[in-house]
């Protein structure tokens, strides 16, 4: 496997799962290690940083696989890149739909506003990362 | 055939080196696809969308059939 031998949408893929997991990595990492305080302007503070480097790799990133994919990037998704999304999106969904009705528990045991705020955003990456990495699996495989 | 393998089988490998050796990109690009999905098609990995299997089948002036055969 080579770069060379990724298709964009598959570039894509790696850069938004490598790029979650480095970012709310180092967020839930500091929060679950005890670090930075579950709430308070320090755990927002690093929210924000995480968050917006996110933001920032993603869209770098992309502009760089663009740029060594430029023939991809002309051309809109075909059939199979079309059908790869759609299918890793359902995957995504129903992960999405499991853990956010998971919210009840912490929520009925009377956790703080704050920790239900996190467990929310990482239901949200979660969902996310399994979109990116069914994507990578489904692009290696060839569907 | 492997569990991901399609039920089709399709001679585009042939056609493609009867038609002076085209490259998987040189077809990607004549019917709208990437290489890497031309790759998965030649290799029974994906089904193409009946208008894809035309489109392929019409750069080598071929009949669907003569590119792509069920094999249950």
């Amino acid at each position: 496997m080579s770069l060379g031998d990724m298709s964009l949408r598959e570039k894509s893929a790696w850069i938004g799962a490598v790029t979650a997991l480095i970012c709310f990595g180092v967020y839930f990492g500091s929060l679950a290690s005890g670090a930075v305080p579950h709430g308070g302007p320090q755990a927002f503070g690093l929210f924000v940083e995480c968050a917006g480097g996110f933001v920032l790799l993603q869209i770098v990133l992309n502009i760089a696989a663009a740029l060594t994919t430029p023939k991809d990037a002309r051309t809109p998704r075909d059939e199979r890149e079309q059908q790869i999304a759609a299918r890793s999106h359902s995957f995504g969904y129903y992960v999405l739909v499991v853990t956010v009705l998971m919210l009840g528990i912490p929520g009925h045991l009377g956790h703080p506003v704050t920790d239900l705020l996190n467990f929310a955003l990482l239901d949200v990456v979660v969902a996310g990362l399994v979109v990116s990495v069914a994507q990578i699996v489904m692009f290696r495989r060839g569907y | 055939m492997s569990a991901l393998a399609v039920p089709i089988a399709n001679q585009i490998r042939r056609l493609r080196f009867e038609a002076g050796e085209m490259t998987q990109s040189e077809l990607a690009e004549k019917i709208g696809m990437t290489r890497q999905t031309v790759a998965a098609i030649e290799a029974g990995k994906y089904s193409p969308s009946l208008e894809a299997a035309f489109r392929i089948a019409a750069v080598f002036g071929a009949r669907l059939e003569e590119v792509f055969q069920w094999v249950g």
